[in-house]
């Protein structure tokens, strides 16, 4: 293929990457959480993003409550919703290898998939509420992926204000360093896996809600964000909570870049190339591992 | 050993009964047993990695895509018979997994599980992009033929094969190493064990059979597209045969894969919708009530060696 590429749509490919990439980083640290303070991978991320969608979704259709004003709903109704999951089942395989979490998880995330198809059809639906684009100067913005960046840039600092100023956020940063310390410190590791679980899911659902305003939204939505979520951890370093910050914006970059060169069709093999390029040559991602 | 014994004359029996069952069998059986003796590949291949290593791989089905599309394409487009094709099919997928498995499998933790979960939507896309070769959303159609019956053996020996080879496996020192790895990889280093190189070996070995059973499968069908042969519900049903039957062991994955097939075809084709559903909560129960699924109940139960 042979593109001739401007500097406009350099620019543009450039402002496009860091609006996808705000959301990227915003749901990949809900999944670096968990990791990063239970040791397990919840493959049921992207499934939990995509209750959230529909959250929103149902608000606004069938009350017509404006959908930014449902991104905090959405975000506590998943927080419910998660503890609940900690609580009943995934608690039970915290300690247990690494295979009982994945399966469980995934056992939960099929569950969920199904349970949304049942309830909710495979039917697309669109919240179809801020369309078109905001035209500023050689570029264009959609309105809602810039809505969203605003939103997702907020929520993510709000979340670094939590971790890093209040006695509950500094409790969660101390058990993903050392469990044991942490409960020797006082810290009731139970109560922080519950939060944290259920802050993760609010992540999600915030994320979910953004996205259902910006496409279409359907059941299986969810999955390619778990795959995603995961890829943008290992960019940034697995534990490493600022390196999903990084890893979303090179994401949404590197994605944007890629479908300037390929059609989009091929812009999830251009993410899984380079998520098994990075684990050849540099698997502690790119800012080191475990720094919280 | 007369418990020995009378296993294997029990074994002799059933494997003649269906040597012998396409000679008087309807057309609905022989494709009925067709489908189970796939299973059977499918199930026991995930087994080999995933539950000899305890390294989890969500698209397993993956390899059943690109043996599906390998076999096709050798058969469509140069001509080949289907027998090659269907082993050409299993080093495709071999290959595949060599691509994959080498930077995945070297690093401890999720890595390995999370890049199997997106392989299948690239191949997929893959697939789709490169319409020439493959036809594309289009799919792809093989030359007539009615081999239904001679593929059923093929398929019945790929399956009597990757049983024969795991029980090789949990009774040698190589089968000891990988159920090492699996209960503590740290150890398994500090003892000596090149863990990175025996995660590779099990996971090329589980690859070949799913490909040899998708190229069979093409060639039985005559007609392929993305969407069938890379659908996540067939990993989804392999994990859950395993698991249910008894992950780790020679027998458990035969076992799920004749229990749940025929548990799809009695019951749940009336209910399509429930039954992905039920598939979930199925696997979360094994994970949390019996982990060692139906077999491994029975080895504790009735003191049965380990190595079934």
């Amino acid at each position: 293929m042979n593109v001739h590429i401007t500097p406009t749509m350099l620019g543009q490919v450039v402002i496009s990457g860091i609006l996808s990439g705000a959301l990227y980083a915003m749901v990949a640290l809900g999944l670096a959480l968990i990791f990063g303070v239970m040791r397990i991978i919840n493959v049921a991320h992207g499934p939990l993003l995509m209750l959230g969608a529909y959250t929103t979704y149902f608000l606004y259709s069938a009350l017509g409550i404006n959908p930014y004003l449902t991104v905090p709903v959405s975000m506590l109704v998943l927080f419910v919703v998660g503890v609940l999951l900690e609580r009943t089942l995934v608690f039970r395989v915290v300690d247990a290898p690494e295979l009982s979490s994945l399966l469980l998880t995934f056992g939960i995330s099929i569950a969920l998939v199904n349970l949304a198809q049942l309830l909710f059809t495979s039917d697309l639906r669109a919240v179809e509420y801020l369309t078109g684009s905001w035209v500023v100067g050689p570029f264009a913005l959609s309105k809602s992926r810039l809505v969203a960046f605003v939103f997702a840039g907020a929520l993510t600092g709000l979340a670094f204000l939590f971790l890093g100023w209040t006695k509950l956020g500094k409790a969660i940063r101390a058990t993903s360093q050392s469990r044991e310390v942490a409960m020797v410190c006082g810290i009731n590791v139970q109560r922080i896996h519950l939060i944290t679980f259920g802050l993760a899911a609010a992540l999600a659902a915030a994320g979910g809600a953004l996205i259902a305003v910006i496409v279409a939204i359907q059941p299986e939505m969810g999955q390619i964000w778990t795959f995603k979520s995961f890829l943008v951890i290992v960019l940034g370093g697995a534990g490493n909570y600022p390196g999903a910050l990084l890893g979303g914006v090179l994401l949404g970059l590197i994605e944007q870049v890629a479908s300037l060169f390929l059609t989009t069709q091929l812009s999830e093999v251009v993410a899984y190339v380079l998520l098994v390029v990075i684990l050849l040559v540099q698997p502690t991602g790119l800012l080191g591992g475990r720094q919280t | 050993m007369t418990r020995r014994r009378a296993a294997l004359a029990a074994l002799a029996a059933v494997v003649a009964v269906l040597a012998a069952y396409p000679a008087f069998a309807s057309g609905y059986g022989v494709r009925a047993t067709l489908q189970v003796f796939m299973w059977i590949v499918l199930a026991s291949s995930w087994n080999l990695i995933s539950g000899l290593t305890g390294y989890v791989s969500f698209g397993h089905v993956a390899f059943f895509g690109a043996g599906a599309y390998a076999g096709a394409i050798l058969v469509a487009k140069a001509g080949w018979p289907w027998l090659p094709a269907a082993l050409a099919g299993g080093v495709a997928a071999v290959l595949l997994a060599l691509v994959i498995g080498y930077p995945c499998l070297r690093l401890r933790g999720p890595y390995f599980a999370i890049a199997m979960l997106g392989l299948n939507e690239v191949l997929r896309a893959l697939v789709s992009y490169f319409e020439g070769l493959t036809g594309g959303g289009n799919g792809l159609s093989l030359p007539t033929l009615d081999a239904t019956i001679p593929i059923y053996y093929a398929m019945g020996a790929s399956a009597a094969m990757v049983t024969l080879v795991t029980h090789a496996i949990i009774t040698s020192r190589f089968g000891l190493r990988l159920m090492t790895i699996r209960e503590d990889e740290v150890a398994a280093e500090a003892m000596g064990i090149d863990t990175g190189r025996h995660k590779l070996y099990a996971f090329l070995l589980s690859a070949a059979g799913p490909g040899i059973a998708g190229a069979l499968t093409a060639r039985d069908q005559g007609y392929i597209e993305p969407i069938s042969v890379f659908p996540l519900a067939t990993t989804i049903t392999m994990i859950v045969m395993v698991l249910f039957g008894g992950k780790g062991t020679v027998w458990g994955p035969v076992l799920g894969a004749v229990v749940l097939f025929v548990a799809q075809e009695v019951v749940w084709t009336r209910y399509p919708y429930v039954h992905p559903l039920l598939f979930g909560a199925i696997i979360v129960a094994v994970v949390l009530l019996m982990p060692r699924g139906v077999l491994g109940i029975l080895q504790i139960r009735y003191r049965l060696p380990r190595t079934i």
